[in-house]
């Protein structure tokens, strides 16, 4: 018999593929790379970023603009150590079972991106080059100023003076700067290269499926500023006996919830904006959401159901412990891989909400009312919660989560509707009903 | 961010128009014309608000259900009866017009010379984006040509020249016009969503007004062009498509290519490529190789459609459908019960049929002339549940590569759980009620209907697009229903009634214009393990073993669902010897039939 707890997610078979980033310092790479990495991560597909820039500075802490041009050879030959150097780290690291490695660095010469692809495919790793260009100047001082001026390169210097510096750099790499397949000599590469943020695009060769969903996650990827806002439903009966699962009512408080939910939204986005509303198929979050006015948009969505229990659907965790103790200790040991008989585990329940991340990535402000483990799921996603650590989290009833996604990070804002429920939160080994969540179990 | 049109705005049809309209499809005659004019002038619905909470049933809601979100080409409602109940299998959501409401409504036109394998293209996009739930309808341009010039008739000689007579003009003019006001009328009045454009279109300009003329009535434009600059790619397309024409017979394929190819530069000698900046547009280079995109306004569905575009795949593979065995507690979902031993015999003569069955293939390919080639690999698929992990144990233990995926897990059947129809018509007699006037979209509490299936599915679905080796899917009785029924252009009112008895393989081999399958016998089983769940009243997952149900399966009458005949009486273990394999064929091919010969 095959373990309760086969830790099986999304599964690449024996595809090893270097995502190779390509284009001039400023266009978004790293925004990029780090994007695709937590995507990845998520689905629990063993993904790394490599940042060449890192290596580099372990060498040059504080280089100026000089140290990147050609003609410097010590430069030069610095840039090229730091390259090798995150190249051998990551080819051990696909050695150990990795299977998306990310390289980070410019690659913008043809040379460079020719000994990238002969060193990987040498190993038997597939090469994904994705290229960013961009050549609208504001657009590029903006990026400059927002994200590269807090870069450790550039610690207690004077702001315009680094901004110089920087752009003072990028001249030097646009000199030998090519971009891919510029000439036609690389086009048998499999690439993505995205022009101006998306509004041209270029997929070359793409060769198997996990390819193609990459590209694809890239492609829905926008930076219009939006905000998504996530509640689980209110206080339900069962929530008061400690029950999980089911398809209960609200109580009275979780009615009460959801008759104050739409001014909390309101209040927090601070404008008269119509909002989208995606709902679970469940009684409950349907019933939290019913008093939102009526130019907002309500779906419902069965991926957005809360996991499902199986066989212990219903039961208290006491019951659970009781009937099946030993899956009771097997959850406890590997809550994210442990399956419920007949049901789901969380990692399921990922695969689950893959196409919703999709769909989150892509518009703009949402609102999501839901359940627990779903929450716990999607806000891992936001805000990079370690897959050991999510399932644990305390997530409490009543409260509205309001996340934003910047480039590096999602800001996070909560408010209480100030309307008391019972705590579902439950502590490992515990089977107690209404427990309060120890300091370590807030996020 | 919405752009829904109120549903308020258009025509209600009454239903005894519905009632005419249907059956004037059923009815099979008339020339292009009156069917076209027929068919422009049936009345569709307004979507099942299926995910809307406050979803109330009426009968006005049942008999739009039954209506169709799906079209072929007007002529061709004659030979397809059945796309007139199609409905969307893996709809995300609707809304009160059956759009989806951040996509509005779109014009996707085709740009290319004939021999790009545009209708290959318009082809699947249309069954993909059906399945999705997106009522989409190709207009090919040549079939109004060819109303207006009369059938086998050709178009004067200068009909595509730039400097092209007066009256050449006024006939094109003439064409156009009729086809745009078909798609008009049926964005307009029939709630369509995506109507694709089937055509040439082959210079900047004609390309500019056109996309100006849409957005006046607004609608968005997708151009979706194929460009072919790889010599091979071409002439074998010209050889696969056209040289089926009686111009070509007797001729050596390869000339008949090239002359076919020689032909259609003399006869349209201005092709310009897409370069316009200011349209949306997704060039798709060398079937599929390479793709550009220029995105002013992409929407959701632009995006979708390179998505499927970069996964779908001409080279031809074979995909294979088997059940999994019986498990020890049949009736329960929840138990995820291991294989009986009956369900590992069964496991063991499967595996060793389906193998013998891909040698036979290699042999008698040989036989014919074919070349020698060794076996495409073979993948297997199960879902995450037991039984069909260790249905899949043969192949295993052979060395055959098993993934496991949690999204091809059988239907939940909720509250029904263990429960016999006669309890569940006692218990839940409004659901069972609700049930039976929609067995597709209803859910049962706590169960999922076959549409939260196919939703589940979908990722699945671009894999196995995707998918380069021979594929193997070991799934129960209600995954193999929702991915037969995309693969075969189903109507979604059949999925839950489609039938897979255990003892036979399902094959399906892809073609240009539709997916042909087979069915292969597994011989020797114990005939009460064969026949398929029940359907009706209950959902399907448990309580497979006969006993249960001693009406369905081995007693009831052979039946004809979508081409699929299944006769139960040859499942009988008698019958060691395989007959030889029935085709079917999917009825996407009757839609796209006259194409093969069409130059546009």
């Amino acid at each position: 018999m095959a373990p309760r707890a086969n830790g099986i997610g999304v599964q690449v078979e024996d595809t090893k593929i270097c995502v190779v980033m390509v284009g001039l310092p400023a266009r978004g790479k790293s925004f990029i790379a780090q994007k695709a990495q937590r995507y990845l991560q998520w689905l629990s597909i063993d993904a790394q970023t490599f940042n060449v820039g890192n290596y580099r500075r372990t060498e040059a802490p504080h280089p100026s603009a000089d140290f990147f041009d050609l003609g410097n050879a010590e430069g030069e030959k610095r840039r090229r150590a730091a390259a090798e150097a995150a190249m051998h780290d990551m080819l051990d690291w696909f050695r150990q079972g990795g299977v998306i490695g990310i390289l980070d660095a410019t690659n913008s010469t043809k040379e460079r991106r020719k000994w990238v692809l002969d060193t990987c495919t040498k190993e038997g790793i597939e090469v994904l080059f994705v290229e960013s260009k961009c050549d609208d100047e504001t657009m590029i001082m903006a990026n400059i100023r927002d994200v590269k001026l807090t870069s450790p390169d550039y610690v207690g210097q004077d702001p315009e003076q680094a901004a110089q510096d920087f752009r003072n750099r990028i001249k030097n790499y646009e000199k030998v700067y090519k971009s891919l397949d510029e000439d036609g000599d690389e086009n048998d590469y499999t690439y993505l290269k995205i022009m101006d943020v998306g509004s041209q695009v270029i997929i070359n060769r793409i060769r198997d499926y996990l390819q193609s969903r990459v590209v694809y996650y890239l492609m829905n990827l926008h930076i219009r500023p939006r905000s998504v806002w996530l509640s689980r439903h209110g206080e339900s009966l069962y929530n008061l006996d400690g029950r999980i699962g089911g398809d209960a009512d609200l109580s009275p408080r979780g009615h009460q919830y959801a008759q104050k939910l739409p001014q909390l939204v309101a209040d927090s986005i601070g404008e008269d904006r119509p909002l989208t509303v995606w709902t679970s198929t469940l009684k409950r979050t349907i019933s939290t959401s019913r008093f939102f006015p009526e130019n907002y948009n309500q779906l419902q969505w069965k991926a957005l159901d809360e996991l499902d229990a199986g066989v212990c659907d219903g039961m208290t965790y006491q019951e659970i412990k009781d009937v099946y103790p030993e899956d009771f200790v097997q959850r406890d040991e590997d809550k994210f891989n442990y399956r419920y008989r007949g049901g789901e585990s969380y990692r399921d329940v990922v695969i689950r909400l893959e196409p919703i991340i999709m769909e989150l990535e892509r518009s703009e402000d949402i609102i999501i009312v839901t359940h627990q483990a779903i929450l716990r799921c999607i806000y891992a996603y936001f805000m990079k919660k370690d897959q050991s650590k999510s399932p644990w989290m305390n997530v409490p009833l009543h409260t509205l989560i309001k996340l934003t996604p910047r480039a590096y990070g999602t800001d996070e804002e909560r408010f209480s509707a100030d309307i008391p429920a019972v705590s579902t939160w439950r502590g490992k080994g515990s089977t107690a009903k209404h427990e309060n969540p120890t300091p370590g179990a807030n996020i | 961010m919405s752009d829904e049109v109120p549903a308020s705005g258009s025509p209600q049809p009454s239903p005894a128009q519905r009632a005419t309209s249907t059956s004037t499809c059923l009815a099979s005659s008339g020339t292009p014309e009156e069917d076209s004019s027929r068919a422009n002038s049936r009345r569709y619905g307004t979507g099942t608000p299926i995910l809307t909470c406050i979803a109330k049933f009426t009968w006005e809601t049942f008999v739009l259900k039954a209506e169709t979100l799906m079209e072929t080409a007007p002529q061709k409602s004659r030979q397809t009866p059945r796309a007139d109940s199609d409905m969307a299998p893996a709809q995300l959501y609707s809304t009160m017009s059956g759009r989806l409401f951040h996509s509005g409504r779109i014009a996707i036109v085709m740009v290319g010379l004939p021999a790009r394998g545009k209708t290959h293209i318009c082809v699947s996009m249309a069954r993909y984006l059906q399945w999705l739930g997106v009522k989409t309808r190709i207009f090919h341009l040549g079939d109004y040509r060819r109303a207006t010039v009369g059938e086998g008739e050709d178009v004067p000689e200068d009909y595509f020249f730039p400097n092209a007579s007066p009256a050449s003009v006024m006939l094109r003019q003439k064409i156009l016009k009729k086809c745009r006001e078909d798609i008009y009328a049926w964005l307009n009045h029939d709630n369509g969503q995506v109507a694709i454009y089937d055509a040439v279109n082959p210079t900047a300009s004609g390309r500019l007004s056109l996309a100006k003329e849409f957005a006046k009535h607004d609608v968005q434009t997708l151009f979706l062009e194929s460009y072919v600059d790889d010599e091979n790619l071409l002439r074998e397309n010209a050889r696969n498509v056209k040289i089926n024409s009686p111009d070509f017979e007797g001729m050596d394929p390869d000339e008949a290519a090239k002359l076919y190819l020689r032909r259609i530069e003399m006869k349209i000698p201005i092709f310009e490529t897409m370069t316009e900046n200011e349209l949306n547009y997704i060039k798709m280079i060398n079937a599929g190789q390479k793709f550009f995109y220029n995105n002013v306004s992409f929407n959701y569905l632009s995006h979708r459609i390179v998505f499927y575009l970069t996964n779908t795949h001409i080279k031809s593979r074979t995909t294979f459908f088997v059940r999994a065995g019986v498990a020890t507690e049949e009736e329960s979902f929840k138990a995820d019960a291991p294989l009986s031993e009956e369900g590992h015999n069964y496991a063991r003569i499967m595996c060793e049929t389906i193998l013998k069955h891909r040698e036979q293939e290699r042999e008698s390919l040989k036989e014919k002339g074919g070349p020698d080639v060794p076996l495409r690999p073979l993948s297997v698929w199960t879902s995450t549940r037991m039984r069909t992990l260790q249905t899949a144990d043969p192949f295993t233990e052979r060395g055959y590569k098993v993934r496991q995926r949690s999204q091809m897990a059988q239907i939940n059947p909720g509250v029904c759980e263990k429960l016999s129809e006669r309890a569940i018509r006692r218990l839940y007699p409004d659901e069972v009620e609700k049930h039976e006037l929609d067995p597709y979209h209803h859910r049962y509490p706590r169960a999922e209907s076959y549409h939260d299936l196919a939703v589940r599915l979908e990722p699945i679905i671009l894999e196995l697009e995707r998918e380069q080796n021979d594929l193997l899917i070991i799934a129960h009785e209600s995954v193999l229903r929702v991915l037969y029924a995309y693969l075969m252009h189903c109507s979604t009112t059949a999925i839950p009634t489609l039938k897979f008895p255990r003892n036979e393989i399902i094959e399906i081999i892809p073609a240009a214009y539709q997916n042909e399958a087979k069915r292969i016998l597994i011989p020797g089983l114990d005939p009460r393990i064969v026949p398929s769940s029940p359907e009706g009243v209950r959902i399907t997952v448990p309580g497979e073993s006969p006993a249960l149900f001693p009406g369905g399966g081995l007693n009831s009458p052979p039946e004809t669902l979508e081409g699929l005949t299944i006769s139960p009486g040859s499942s009988a273990p008698s019958l060691v010897t395989s007959p030889p394999p029935q085709r079917i064929v999917s009825t996407s091919k009757e839609a796209v039939e006259d194409k093969l010969l069409d130059q546009d």
